[in-house]
């Protein structure tokens, strides 16, 4: 057990520190000289010069490097070209905004993903497996972003049911007190019933936009989990020593078949943390993604080299977090095989 | 075919009925074919009577035993027979029904130990859920105490702290024992093995049939042992039905199918088991041809197209044979076969 927790968190250190040397490399091979996008094309020679020695870029690569990953894990993310603000209060106020609707739709696709699934497997309906595998190809096959406008034309330009592409609260809403800045937690902490019902209503479409083709990939792996699961002889024996159906497949079949969708569920944690440019720019949600776009348009590179190594960071972390989770759940892992005639 | 014939040597075995099955039939119907795994299979088998069932991989061994147990799944179904556990017809209950006699009445024990055993569960909860099936609110301490008297029944030393090992933990050979434990937790009256021993290399497979000789022999349980190993039937079993296509083409004493093997098929399938004397004649024998794809059986017997016998015979390729009783050498057999007489009659000679 211990060795494998020490294994996995070497990994992920390993991971990390390829990370930060690729998004280090990236940046220097980038045509331009900071200093210079700095200061602007009217400055002389002689200021860039100046600022090229004050930001330390004529020292030898390693004490960049040195520089540039101590900082980062300081949290010294330098400040945004565009506004001057820091970059670490810039994605700081944003992260609550995306990690409430990336949780949000994680939440979404898994109940769903499992739902279907198991829909589709337990009765052995044939019908009912084409329509979720039929769905799910829809979902695989239908981009993000198109899927959002649809959404939008359906649920708001039409019918009329959902709000808008008005970020996470009306326009004349006030957020919630602020605790953890998450506006649906913070509303019901305040007891702002309202201001709860109209985040959450805000959080729905994008939700659904952002989680669709993790949901198609959930459910597919899931539904050929659970297919190969029950037909496994322990089933068989567990119905032989008179449980139930349902008893049998609850405490024979699903612990088992969820193991292998832990991972993918990391996977896809991970990537909706990472916030989704398209989603958050489509519904104006202030999340780091809109941040990101932003700052891309502005060419703000402090922004984007910390957003690089931070969602990198944050997958490997969540994806650690899998792994160990893993080590204490599946008794394959915690125990080492002992061989005993 | 409703006889089990009892070789008279074998007082042991008693006349009341522990199960009786009528005119099984059971079939896998996918949208291309209907395979026939079962057909119309007929047997009795009394109390503490041990029956081995023998035939080729495919034979529908495996699909008679859960089809007596209620336990095929789509798109597999029982198409019809009457299944008598002590007296009482379980073919129409329901499966909350079935639940109450599973594992209670009758067991079951799987081939393959590395599979049969949940991996992520405790091989003693595994135990445990099986006396809890049939004892709902038993205390916990004792569940657990039952369980590790019955793993030390099938002879695992140190059971207490073994309850809580996980199967991956234990060899295969104890896994196919934790397996026993299960299914005779409640003490069944009829135990179905499936090739209990196949996947086990031999000195365990020697050790675990030994145990379950012990076992059902104190419990006074009958069993059905299936298997494709003559030499385990020889040893092991009373009474023995050869399988071939979903059908009981011989059912006999054992002492019988050694003897006089009289369907064509189980002359070939015996001719197939190695020993000494045979394997300096030269090469083992094999039996020409493939077993039959059972969504698309000849007419007639369905050995004709590989039977030595009936290949050039028009009778044999259009005519299914009923079962013919005969009285052999060594005790009573009904043969599927439209020579059985004539066969049984050349061995008398």
């Amino acid at each position: 057990m211990g060795r494998v927790i020490a294994f996995r968190v070497l990994g992920s250190i390993g991971a990390v520190f390829g990370a930060t040397i690729l998004a280090f490399v990236i940046m220097r091979v980038l045509p331009g000289n900071p200093a210079r996008l700095i200061l602007g094309p009217l400055a002389t020679q002689h200021a860039v010069t100046a600022l090229n020695h004050q930001i330390g870029l004529d020292r030898p690569l390693y004490v960049q490097y040195w520089r540039y990953i101590s900082d980062f894990f300081q949290g010294n993310w330098g400040y945004s070209y565009s506004d001057g603000e820091s970059v670490r209060k810039l994605i700081g106020e944003r992260a609550p905004a995306t990690i409430e609707l990336a949780v949000f739709s994680f939440v979404i696709a898994m109940l769903a993903a499992v739902s279907l699934a198991l829909l589709s497997t337990y009765r052995h309906r044939p019908i009912t497996d084409r329509i979720v595998r039929g769905a799910s190809y829809l979902g695989f096959g239908t981009p993000p972003f198109f899927l959002a406008l649809l959404l939008l034309i359906v649920f708001f330009s039409t019918l009329h049911i959902l709000p808008g592409p008005d970020g996470r609260l009306g326009v004349q809403a006030t957020p919630p007190p602020a605790v953890t800045r998450m506006y649906t937690i913070d509303a019901l902490l305040a007891g702002q019933l309202g201001t709860f019902w109209q985040a959450l209503e805000h959080l729905i479409l994008p939700s659904l936009a952002l989680g669709i083709s993790s949901f198609s990939f959930l459910v597919r792996l899931l539904r050929a989990n659970l297919l190969e699961v029950s037909r496994e002889p322990f089933i068989t024996v567990a119905r032989g020593k008179g449980l139930r159906r349902w008893t049998a497949f609850r405490r024979h079949a699903l612990p088992n078949a969820f193991l292998p969708t832990l991972t993918a569920g990391g996977l896809v944690l991970g990537e909706f943390l990472a916030g989704s440019v398209l989603i958050e720019r489509i519904f104006n949600w202030p999340g780091v993604g809109s941040l990101v776009f932003d700052a891309i348009v502005k060419q703000d590179y402090a922004i984007v080299q910390t957003f690089i190594l931070l969602s990198a960071v944050m997958f490997v972390l969540v994806n650690l977090a899998v792994d160990l989770l893993y080590a204490v759940i599946d008794p394959r892992v915690r125990i080492p095989t002992v061989a005993t005639a | 075919m409703n006889g089990r014939f009892t070789p008279s040597e074998e007082p042991a075995v008693s006349d009341e009925l522990a199960l009786s099955v009528r005119n099984l039939s059971t079939v896998y119907e996918t949208g291309y074919s209907l395979v026939h795994a079962v057909r119309d299979v007929s047997f009795d088998l009394r109390a503490t009577e041990r029956l081995g069932i023998v035939g080729e991989s495919g034979s529908g061994k495996s699909a008679l035993a859960l089809s007596i147990l209620g336990l095929i799944e789509p798109p597999g179904r029982v198409l019809e027979g009457g299944i008598m556990l002590a007296g009482r017809d379980i073919s129409k209950l329901s499966d909350r029904q079935l639940g109450a006699v599973r594992g209670k009445e009758i067991a079951l024990v799987l081939q393959d130990p590395s599979s049969a055993l949940d991996p992520v569960k405790t091989i003693g909860s595994q135990i445990v859920e099986a006396l809890a099936a049939h004892e709902p609110g038993m205390r916990r301490a004792a569940g657990r105490r039952r369980a590790a008297e019955l793993l030390r029944e099938v002879e695992i030393s140190q059971a207490e702290r073994r309850l809580d090992d996980y199967p991956h933990q234990y060899s295969g050979g104890m896994r196919q024992r934790v397996a026993i434990a299960i299914a005779i937790a409640n003490n069944p009256n009829v135990l179905i093995a499936d090739e209990p021993t196949t996947a086990l290399d031999v000195t365990t497979q020697a050790q675990v049939l030994a145990l379950l000789d012990r076992l059902v022999d104190e419990h006074r349980t009958a069993v059905i042992l299936i298997t494709h190993n003559l030499g385990i039937v020889s040893d092991f079993c009373d009474s023995v039905a050869v399988m071939y296509a979903g059908r009981f083409v011989e059912s006999s004493g054992v002492d019988h199918i050694f003897t006089a093997p009289t369907h064509p098929y189980s002359e070939a399938l015996l001719k197939c088991v190695p020993n000494p004397e045979r394997l300096a004649e030269g090469p083992l024998p094999a039996i020409t041809g493939f077993p039959p794809d059972l969504s698309k059986l000849p007419s007639g017997c369905s050995f004709a197209p590989r039977c030595p016998v009936g290949r050039d015979i028009a009778r044999c390729h259009e005519q299914t044979p009923l079962p013919h009783l005969v009285r052999g050498p060594a005790g009573e057999a009904s043969v599927e076969c439209h020579f059985a007489e004539q066969r049984i009659a050349e061995v008398r000679v």
